[in-house]
């Protein structure tokens, strides 16, 4: 009965979770705050909830505003609180003029309260954790897989086999009584040892072992999900996400080479000469880029002759930046132990990131973890897909505008590429280069034919890709 | 006598039927590829010891199974350069310049790395065009025997120092120093000789010598004598009818060859059948040179008679009557026709003679003036600076370094231990001077007698300009930073006068001279550009930059007399010739060149002593001393003595032999060193500087065979016939196997009755029409053979889109071999060393096989570029039991190498034997080291070093061991070529793709396109009467077509 009301209980706690669950998303929700924040507040707010960036820091907003209604009319019309002569709308104006918020009337209260909640979250650092949490015990377990499924019809197969055994071993042992030439019954250890069942196992054990090399040598060298860590913490999700730079920003060379390209540490600063401060890991992150590049955010100018300072001269350099940060943030009046220590930390950090057997300094490129590998012996060009077909990043590389950290989502398989080399159509009318397939256009317009694919103008063969 | 048979034949074995070749010719593959039993990580053993490795590779394949893949990391730049797309290549124009080699050029670089060479088609002078020697000068770039810095002799080793020790040093022994000398080769850079005179001006007791390893000397004496000016005037090959060449090898390496060989061949193409004309080409020489391969009539005579020779021309037009006595009559015969055809065009004609021997070089310029040339063919408006030597000041310094006068040498990448005639005394006295100073940037063997070396900059690390022509100038610039610690020669100069021209602290010190000097002088000069900066922008981007000469000087008659060359009446005589790979010596460490066989003898690694060969004209050799290939001899000549192994070679006249210069170097690193003999001190010395000949000379009976021949000529021979053992019928040699199913199936295979193959078209001029129609008539019963093919419903793909094509003109190929090399070069082709070359091993995807015809005394010769031929009813593909090697819908031939197995069977079907095995692993590419074998004495195989590898080109797969590769068309190119089209949204145009060998070719031989497009000079190529389909019978639809081979020789000659 013990057992019985345990279980009454996790059923009620479902029941319960789940009623949560679906009442918070129906009304106000963190989860819809956070895709309405991503949407209208943060190329201005912070998404930290902490720092200030165009517009002030979120967090905690609620217990500045004299109440809700005037902080709810404030973000639907920000400038009409103005006139009004709201005194916290006025101490903002005062604080951030010229910048005008925008206007965001459309938004609904339970909008904006999910937003709040969303920010309160964040900024308590209750947001993600135990709602997850929440939402896992309660969430049913969907689509895990159809093993389950293959299982069952394995044990009925295997019972119905073992009954078909039994009954025609009995059957066996019935005719041969009739015929008067009476044999033991076999005990199960005799029929488990017997010859038939031993080849028979051997034999499965081959070609299932045959089966299993097979597919482990094919996928040798393949990496689908790879996530390793990166030197820096750099977040797609700040960058192509919330802030929505557009990837062939920093990705440049997709456009017109073979090869994407990993943005160099001067086109990070087109950005962050200006923003010096990250949402995320504070100044730990942005301050290797200096490091790598020789910029000295303190004075904002770069460091001359950097190439030649030592690492003691360097270390001064940043470790001066990070404590005068760390004082800003803390508001103190100069470092104590805690800043020291956090310091040493990040500092630690910067030259672990930084350094490696082959590349003893400091200075110098970042050394990124290569994700997407391809053989040598296949040839690939980003311009061929991006520019010519046109296809999306994300169609190979995911939602990378959502990963924290990247990870490899395509398995980059030969039949991975032949499968979307045989589903894709070219842009065939659209590009004149294919003028000179006059049949196919032909039976384009005479409706024959309704698509042209990559492959159907020879994009299976073997020299499109390896020469 | 005259010996015409109507065959073609690629060498005397092929000839005579040789029983040993015949049985090769039926094999795709050499009997001795197995491994070798000695070499390291070889593997022997039995069964056991097979299940022992099954075993262990099992092991370890698990093992590597459960391992973490490495990581990789992507390391961006942190600054990046503006002009720099990583993945995409940047074209900087630049200048190719060694001594007087000379040719404007496009340097190709990815992510900063130079990785081919193309031609600059904005140069008048080459047209686009390349040579095997500027192709390869990329790869010198990489080359592992170079100085890292400034070196400084410390008893017997060498010991590094610092730049600013190299000047104190200099700055002391210059102020004690009264005569200096600059000894150099040829310097083309007119900032270099401002640098130089500088240098002069400062110290006064200084002199430059200049001299060029193969001399020309008397040829700019002569012209001095004539014209006033010393230098090689202008000739025009395209304007000549008649062509009098008196052992010039215009088309390989005298002078100038690509601007000759660009010109001679608009004299030599057939565009209009109807109104075929051509050019007369006569070769008056003893070996068969490149030039003289090409000629239409060989005259035969000695080396000792090439002087009278030209007095008999000079007597028969200048009405001169100078003694001949010691010319055979034969050639005074010919000579009288020749006499008698230039007369009759006059002002259309062109003489030219590489002798170095001033008396006789005046003659050609009387012969010149008296044919009324100058003004037409020749002009002295724009003279050549590629020749400047003066062989007469290199023998005063000699003199003067015996006599322990010289104070200080400077030597500016001269190697005269070796190429010049005087290595002995060099070496022998070079210590009487007190300073020497090297600015060699590889060691040789002078830089071994120096006591500092400071090693110049490569040309494609350097700034600098050119004038190889009056008035024609190109830019050299960096298109990589100094790899090494070294600094340009001519700076070195600058800063050891203390020049003040330009400022020489900045971080470029020798642009900042370069861009002053031309400030100075050659802004004032062009009306075209305002500003100094564009116009300085401009020249950098084109490259080139051309200012009209006004007109040259006119010619004043000298009077003749004294020494020409003297007939001998030795038995045997020796002529010595440069080759287009090796030059003088100094390309030997250059292993593409050193791989690259010699168009006409085909040997590499090596040179071979060219011994006559007189054939019955039926069945037997009567060979010389009956030596055959390989074996060795002993050489005297005069007092020395060298051991080399012979080849028989056509067109060698009896009674002489011939060798190569440039081999037998002691110091050129791994790959030059002590490959063949060096007999650059059996020169004949004259007054007038060395001859290229000796006539006291004897060979010996075969005192040998040599271990590793190295001459493809037999390799990979298609289309010979010989007679089947078991039907006593004539055959083609390398069909025994198809023929074998017949024998037990009583039916012809598919690809029908073979007897009689098509390789080879020829045709005189004058028979044109006829053989025409007989080309006509071949094709058609070839093609009514047959209509049958393999890969049905493939023709209806080969319409849409592209259908690639080839076509090459086998009047325009000269058999340079630029297109081997440029090969090589984009498509990270490997180097194999000489044993590996011996053995079939050869691995280039373009070879260019040479087959002669006619007179067999006397032969004429044809080259024929040979590549995969891209069927369309491939008998490789169809043979591949894994389908590595497979057709696409554009028509290309496509080879998957990870894909292939190494069956070999399909290059075992392969009617053009174009497919190459890797038996070894000679890029190193393989991750287990007992697969990657010493391949000769040096300890990496040639292309695997790290630097080396920098050579590679990244859009290509290196090939590891156990696969096949061949020609791909330059497939990475068209890919190029379709992306480019389809990103800019436009059709792709004729001339977008140009395949490397096309892009190379000095002559245009080379066509490739798209046989759909029918505007294409390709299509045009195609209609023409002339083309035709190698082995077209065979019915496997290449798509490769070449022109039938026309001369335009004068039978008369013979008689």
């Amino acid at each position: 009965m013990v057992i019985y009301k345990h279980l009454k209980i996790k059923l009620i706690a479902t029941i319960f979770l789940m009623w949560f669950a679906i009442s918070m998303s129906a009304e106000v929700s963190p989860d819809a705050g956070k895709v309405l924040f991503k949407n209208y507040c943060a190329s201005c707010h912070s998404k930290d909830m902490r720092t200030a960036a165009t517009g002030p820091a979120l967090g905690g907003s609620q217990s500045r505003w004299a109440d809700d209604a005037a902080l709810y009319a404030w973000i639907r019309n920000s400038q009409g609180s103005i006139k009004a002569g709201q005194p916290r709308a006025v101490e903002l104006w005062n604080q951030f003029k010229p910048t005008v918020m925008t206007t965001f009337d459309k938004l609904t209260d339970d909008e904006i309260g999910s937003v709040l909640a969303y920010v309160n979250g964040v900024y308590d650092k209750t947001y993600g954790q135990p709602v997850a949490a929440a939402q896992g015990t309660g969430a049913p377990v969907e689509e895990k897989s159809k093993m389950p499924l293959y299982l069952i019809i394995l044990g009925v197969l295997i019972i119905l086999s073992l009954l078909l055994t039994k009954i025609i071993s009995n059957l066996n042992q019935i005719a041969s009584a009739r015929e008067g030439t009476y044999t033991e019954k076999k005990t199960i250890a005799q029929i488990l040892t017997s010859k038939g069942v031993i080849t028979f196992l051997i034999f499965a054990l081959i070609v299932l072992g045959a089966y299993t090399t097979v597919n482990k040598s094919t996928n040798l060298g393949r990496q689908e999900g790879y996530q390793p860590d990166q030197p820096i913490k750099f977040s797609h999700e700040t960058h192509a996400g919330v802030n929505k730079i557009d990837c062939q920003y920093c990705h440049d060379s997709a456009r017109r080479s073979k090869s994407s390209g990993i943005p160099s540490a001067n086109t990070c600063m087109n950005c962050h000469r200006a923003i010096k401060v990250g949402t995320e890991y504070g100044t730990a992150e942005i301050t290797k880029i200096y490091a790598s590049i020789g910029y000295d955010p303190t004075s904002n100018t770069y460091i001359e002759k950097y190439e030649s300072k030592s690492e003691e001269e360097i270390k001064t350099i940043y470790s001066k930046w990070i404590g005068d940060e760390y004082i800003k943030s803390k508001e103190l009046a100069v470092l104590n132990d805690d800043g020291q220590k956090v310091v040493d930390e990040q500092w630690a950090n910067i030259k672990k990131s930084l350094t490696n057997d082959q590349k003893k300094k400091i200075q110098g490129p970042i050394e990124w973890v290569r994700i997407h590998n391809l053989p040598d012996h296949a040839y690939f060009n980003h311009s061929q897909h991006v520019t010519v077909g046109q296809v999306a990043c994300q169609t190979c590389h995911g939602q990378v505008q959502d990963m924290e950290v990247v990870k490899q989502m395509s398995p980059l398989s030969m039949g991975w590429c032949i499968n979307c080399h045989r589903q894709t159509e070219v842009k065939f009318k659209e590009n004149p280069y294919y003028a000179n397939y006059t049949r196919y256009h032909e039976e384009l317009e005479s409706g024959k034919r309704t698509k042209v694919t990559v492959s159907d103008i020879g994009g299976l063969e073997c020299q499109k890709c390896h020469y | 006598m005259k010996k015409q048979i109507d065959n073609i034949w690629i060498g005397q074995k092929d000839l005579t039927r040789e029983s040993d070749f015949m049985e090769t010719a039926t094999k795709e593959f050499a009997e001795d590829h197995v491994e070798y039993a000695d070499m390291p990580g070889h593997l022997s053993g039995n069964r056991r010891d097979f299940l022992k490795f099954l075993g262990f590779g099992l092991g370890a394949a698990t093992v590597a199974a459960g391992c973490d893949i490495p990581i990789k990391r992507a390391i961006p730049y942190v600054v990046k350069p503006d002009q720099i797309v990583p993945g995409v290549a940047n074209y900087y124009a630049s200048t190719f310049v060694n001594g007087g080699d000379y040719c404007p050029i496009l340097v190709k670089t990815r992510e900063g790395r130079p990785i081919k060479i193309e031609g600059n088609d904005l140069s008048p002078i080459t047209g686009g065009g390349t040579s095997a020697r500027a192709q390869a000068a990329v790869l010198s770039l990489y080359d592992t025997n170079r100085y890292t810095g400034p070196k400084m002799k410390d008893g017997t080793n060498w010991k590094d120092m610092e730049w600013a020790d190299v000047d104190k040093i200099m700055s002391t022994a210059l102020q004690t120093s009264k005569n200096i000398r600059i000894l150099t080769h040829t310097v083309l850079s007119p900032s270099a000789k401002k640098a130089m005179a500088e240098f002069t001006a400062k110290y006064p007791g200084s002199k430059v010598v200049t001299y060029d390893p193969v001399s020309c000397s008397a040829l700019l004496d002569a012209n001095e004598k004539n014209f006033g000016q010393r230098a090689v005037p202008g000739y025009h090959f395209d304007k000549a009818e008649v062509i009098v060449s008196f052992n010039a090898d215009f088309l390989g390496t005298w002078i100038s060859p690509i601007e000759y060989a660009s010109a001679y061949v608009k004299g030599r193409k057939i565009n209009d059948i109807t109104k075929a004309t051509m050019s007369r080409h006569i070769q008056v020489e003893s070996h068969m040179s490149l030039t003289g391969s090409n000629a239409d009539n060989r005259i035969l005579v000695r080396p000792s008679e090439q002087g009278v020779a030209m007095t008999h021309l000079y007597n028969e037009i200048t009405g001169g009557s100078m003694s001949v006595a010691g010319l055979n009559d034969k050639a005074k015969s010919s000579l009288s026709k020749v006499a008698t055809e230039l007369k009759a065009s006059q002002g259309k004609s062109l003489v030219v003679s590489a002798s170095n021997n001033v008396n006789e070089q005046l003659m050609v310029n009387a012969i010149n003036h008296a044919l009324g040339n100058y003004g037409s063919t020749i002009d002295t408006a724009s003279p050549s600076y590629q020749r400047q030597g003066n062989d007469k000041e290199l023998k005063t310094l000699v003199d003067d370094i015996k006599a322990g006068t010289v104070d200080l040498l400077i030597l500016n990448h001269a190697n005269p231990v070796y190429d010049t005639p005087f290595g002995k005394e060099f070496s022998e006295h070079i210590s009487k001077i007190p300073n020497k100073i090297s600015f060699a940037s590889i060691p040789d063997e002078t830089t071994a007698l120096f006591d500092i070396i400071a090693p110049d900059s490569h040309f494609l690390e350097s700034w600098g300009d050119v004038e190889a022509k009056k008035g024609h100038f190109s830019i050299i610039q960096p298109t990589i930073s100094p790899l090494f610690n070294t600094r340009q020669g001519a700076l070195s100069l600058l800063i050891w006068t203390g020049s003040t021209i330009a400022d020489l602290t900045k971080e470029q010190p020798y642009y900042e001279y370069l861009k002053e000097a031309w400030k100075s002088s050659l802004f004032a000069k062009q009306s075209g550009f305002a500003t100094f900066q564009s116009f300085w922008d401009n020249t950098i981007h084109d490259g080139v930059l051309n200012i009209a000469s006004s007109s040259g000087p006119a010619y004043s008659s000298v009077q003749i007399s004294g020494e020409i060359t003297s007939p001998s009446s030795s038995e045997m005589e020796i002529s010595y010739f440069e080759t287009i790979q090796l030059a003088n010596g100094q390309y030997a460490g250059n292993p593409w060149l050193m791989e690259m066989p010699d168009p006409v003898n085909r040997t590499s690694w090596g040179n071979y002593l060219a011994v006559p060969v007189n054939f019955d004209g039926v069945k037997t050799m009567e060979g010389f001393k009956g030596l055959v290939d390989g074996d060795l001899v002993e050489l005297t000549i005069g007092e020395k003595k060298f051991t080399v192994p012979v080849i028989q070679q056509f067109g060698q006249m009896p009674g002489t032999v011939s060798i190569a210069l440039g081999y037998g170097r002691t110091n050129a690193g791994n790959t030059g060193s002590n490959v063949g003999i060096n007999i650059n001190e059996s020169l004949t010395l004259t007054p007038d500087g060395p001859a290229y000949y000796n006539a006291s000379v004897s060979v010996s009976d075969k005192t040998g065979k040599e271990d590793q021949f190295s001459c493809v000529q037999y390799h990979h021979t298609i289309g010979v016939r010989g007679i089947d053992k078991e039907s006593g019928q004539e055959i083609n040699a390398d069909e025994a196997a198809l023929v074998f199913f017949d024998y037990f199936t009583g039916v012809k295979g598919f690809q029908g009755a073979l007897t009689d193959r098509s390789v080879i078209y020829t045709s005189n001029v004058e028979d044109l029409k006829h053989s025409v129609e007989h080309l006509q008539e071949r094709r058609k019963a070839a093609q009514h053979l047959n209509e049958q093919q393999i890969y049905r419903g493939f023709d209806h793909m080969y319409e849409l889109g592209h259908h690639w094509g080839m076509h090459v003109d086998l009047n325009a190929c000269i058999g340079c071999g630029a297109c081997t090399v440029a090969c090589m070069s984009e498509n990270n082709v490997p180097v194999v060393g000489k044993r590996e070359v011996s053995r079939h091993h050869e691995m280039p995807w373009i070879r260019i096989d040479r087959y002669y015809y006619g007179d067999v005394e006397n032969p004429n010769t044809i080259y024929q570029p040979m590549m995969c031929q891209h069927c369309d009813n491939a008998p490789c593909e169809n043979v591949c039991p894994v389908n590595a090697t497979n057709h696409s819908s554009e028509g290309l031939n496509q080879m998957a190498y990870n894909r292939c197995i190494g069956t070999r069977y399909c290059a075992n079907n392969c009617p053009y034997k174009v497919r190459r095995f890797n038996w070894l692993d000679y890029t190193k590419a393989d991750i287990w080291p007992a697969n990657q074998p010493k391949l000769s004495e040096e300890s990496t195989p040639f292309m695997a070093d790290n630097l080396t590898r920098m050579v590679l080109n990244p859009d290509v797969t290196v090939r590891s061991r156990g696969v096949i590769e061949k020609c791909s068309f330059c497939v990475q190119r068209i890919q190029e070529g379709k992306l480019t089209a389809k990103t800019e949204g436009r059709m792709l145009r004729d001339g977008d793709i140009k395949t490397a060998c096309q892009t190379s070719c000095p002559t245009g031989a080379i066509i490739f396109g798209d046989m759909n497009n029918k505007e294409s000079i390709l299509s045009t190529k195609l209609e023409s009467p002339l083309n035709y389909i190698a082995l077209e019978e065979i019915n496997v639809r290449s798509s490769v077509t070449y022109t039938m081979k026309v001369n335009n020789r004068d039978t008369s000659f013979d008689a």
